[in-house]
């Protein structure tokens, strides 16, 4: 019944169209959409819901490995104690590059490789003198490295670091503290986008001031809190001059990538704080612990995810009026898109990965999996969320169903209290060429694992 | 006499227990949802207040911090990526009862603050 209506949906998309495509008319155009829902229709009977099953609850976590996941996946420590490691790329040459918030012994990156493949780093290289970063990329035989004011690349070495110095690809990003990171995605045509985090947390008179009003319109959103475009080859590219905004209303899209099936950016930003504690009136403790939700969203340019005027509420269903601008908890909004899924609030979603390769079981092959780093904004409830999910989708970049929990257990407690008590709390996530997941952690001195799937 | 002392004296131990808890109080609806109810902060985000030498020094380095914010920090003052905002709008008493209840809990032994250590700060 629910394949029938599937292929009923698909029918009226392809046939009949929507408001951002041109029909297709013609006897070719409708021969080729029939085709086109043959195939989506026999694909979808192949993408069964059932082959993710996500963790099992009732399994143990390996506390010394410091994760869980669902039966048939293995996972080792590829690389402990590294630093303060945020994202993290494997690049074909079989090394993994990570960018580090913090340098270590004065390097703001590291490069490791497992040589005998037991899934243990044995090489160890930090590089990157004098930076510090959060964001790393490869694309077109350069890494590319996003400090919290610029994107840099360096050629890519055949083995370990790299061997020239970096070029400057973007710069002239404000200098601030909140929200800083310049974590990026490319389309594979030559596009870079670029997060750049609105240093606010609802675009307040007063920063993050009980009973300051919002700003209207909020001029952050000239410089901020956007998806920004450059030529990811050209170099000395100035935000203001060759940069292109080309999404807005997103408050800081730590997590963001490129789905090359559905040829579109994805992003999960991180959604404001301390609703109860500004608006104590319209918003319980509780309710403010889950609200707003963390939003995934597909985004076309042009496209405007709400922040600051708006947020979404996934137990409604709604998106609804922030209180800054007039919002009491049940006015709705029509100013933003909606999500393609709400996740509970403050779970902090800080990467986003598209496979390429077809390693892991086929129900993991076109969906997402988000990196949630965890909350610290749920107080006085504990805090949550430190976790990596997966949210099965289609070809064309759709959701086809509930997401599921693909790695939890590293917070190394059932019960959080504060965020610090928290062991290991995920951040970067990668793929290698062999289809190997790894997740990074900057906690306890920083973690690295790889994920394989062995079966059962 | 001496029951009179007594009475006396608990009476002071109950003013003393008030003020921690409207202390507490305080830091919960203020302070709590970014330092954490155990002073902990937020790795990387919050300072954690535990054991900090402005909770352990002179008397001003907790007021400073609630009159202005993270303008009160020195450039290189800890290494937090979230600023905090001046808590000004709050009365000389509540600073106080938020400056002594930092001082007096998370293994911090800075002391008590009074109104008095608040007022002449706000013009510095």
């Amino acid at each position: 019944m629910r394949f029938l209506l599937f292929c009923k949906l698909v029918y009226k998309l392809v046939l009949v169209g929507d408001d951002t495509k041109p029909l297709m008319v013609g006897r070719k155009a409708v021969l080729r959409n029939i085709f086109v829902i043959a195939l989506m229709c026999v694909s979808s009977s192949v993408v069964a819901d059932s082959s993710i099953k996500g963790v099992n609850a009732e399994a143990a976590v390996d506390a010394e490995l410091g994760l869980r996941l669902p039966d048939g996946f293995k996972a080792t420590v590829f690389a402990d104690q590294v630093g303060r490691v945020r994202h993290i790329v494997a690049a074909d040459n079989g090394w993994l590059y990570g960018a580090l918030a913090r340098p270590k012994d004065g390097m703001g990156a590291i490069a490791l490789k497992d040589s005998d493949g037991d899934g243990v780093a044995e090489e160890t290289i930090y590089f990157a003198k004098g930076l510090k970063g959060t964001g790393i990329g490869i694309y077109d035989g350069h890494l590319y490295f996003g400090t919290d004011v610029s994107i840099l690349r360096w050629k890519l070495p055949e083995s370990g670091e790299p061997k020239t110095g970096p070029e400057l690809i973007a710069h002239g990003f404000a200098e601030k503290r909140q929200h800083a990171a310049k974590t990026f995605a490319f389309d594979g045509k030559g596009g870079l986008y670029v997060n750049v985090g609105a240093p606010s947390n609802a675009c307040m008179e007063k920063m993050r001031t009980k009973g300051s009003k919002g700003m209207e319109p909020c001029p952050i959103l000239e410089e901020f809190g956007g998806i920004w475009k450059f030529d990811a080859s050209k170099t000395m590219q100035h935000q203001q001059k060759e940069g292109v905004r080309y999404a807005t209303g997103i408050r800081n899209a730590v997590a963001l990538d490129w789905n090359a099936r559905a040829d579109s950016l994805y992003v999960v930003p991180h959604g404001r704080d301390q609703l109860a504690e500004f608006f104590p009136e319209y918003y319980s403790v509780e309710d403010s612990a889950e609200l707003p939700a963390e939003e995934f969203h597909k985004v076309a340019e042009g496209a405007d995810m709400g922040w600051p005027y708006s947020y979404f509420d996934h137990r409604k269903g709604k998106r609804m009026m922030m209180p800054e601008y007039g919002g009491d908890g049940e006015k709705l909004s029509d100013r933003g898109q909606m999500p393609l899924v709400g996740f509970p609030g403050h779970w902090a979603p800080n990467d986003l990965l598209f496979l390429k390769s077809d390693a892991l079981p086929e129900g993991y092959h076109l969906g997402a999996f988000i990196g949630f780093h965890g909350s610290w904004n749920r107080a006085p409830m504990p805090q949550q969320g430190y976790r990596v999910v997966y949210v099965p989708m289609d070809a064309a970049g759709n959701v086809t169903g509930d997401w599921i929990t693909f790695a939890d257990g590293f917070a190394g407690a059932d019960v959080i209290k504060s965020p610090r008590d928290a062991k290991h709390r995920p951040m970067g996530l990668a793929e290698d060429a062999a289809g190997a997941l790894y997740i990074s952690s900057l906690m306890s001195g920083g973690r690295i694992w790889k994920i394989t799937y062995e079966g059962n | 006499m001496a029951g009179a002392a007594l009475c006396a004296a608990s009476t002071l131990v109950n003013a003393e227990d008030n003020k921690q808890a409207e202390g507490k109080a305080l830091y919960d609806a203020n302070c709590g949802s970014c330092h954490q109810a155990d002073g902990g902060g937020v790795p990387m985000l919050q300072p954690e207040l535990i054991g900090r030498p402005r909770a352990n020094g002179p008397i001003g380095g907790v007021i400073d911090m609630i009159l202005f914010g993270s303008d009160a920090m020195a450039p290189n003052e800890g290494d937090y990526s979230n600023e905090m905002p001046p808590f000004d709008y709050l009365t000389d008493k509540e600073i106080a009862l938020i400056a002594t209840y930092v001082r007096t809990h998370f293994e911090n032994k800075g002391g008590l603050v009074t109104s008095d250590d608040v007022k002449p700060r706000r013009t510095k």
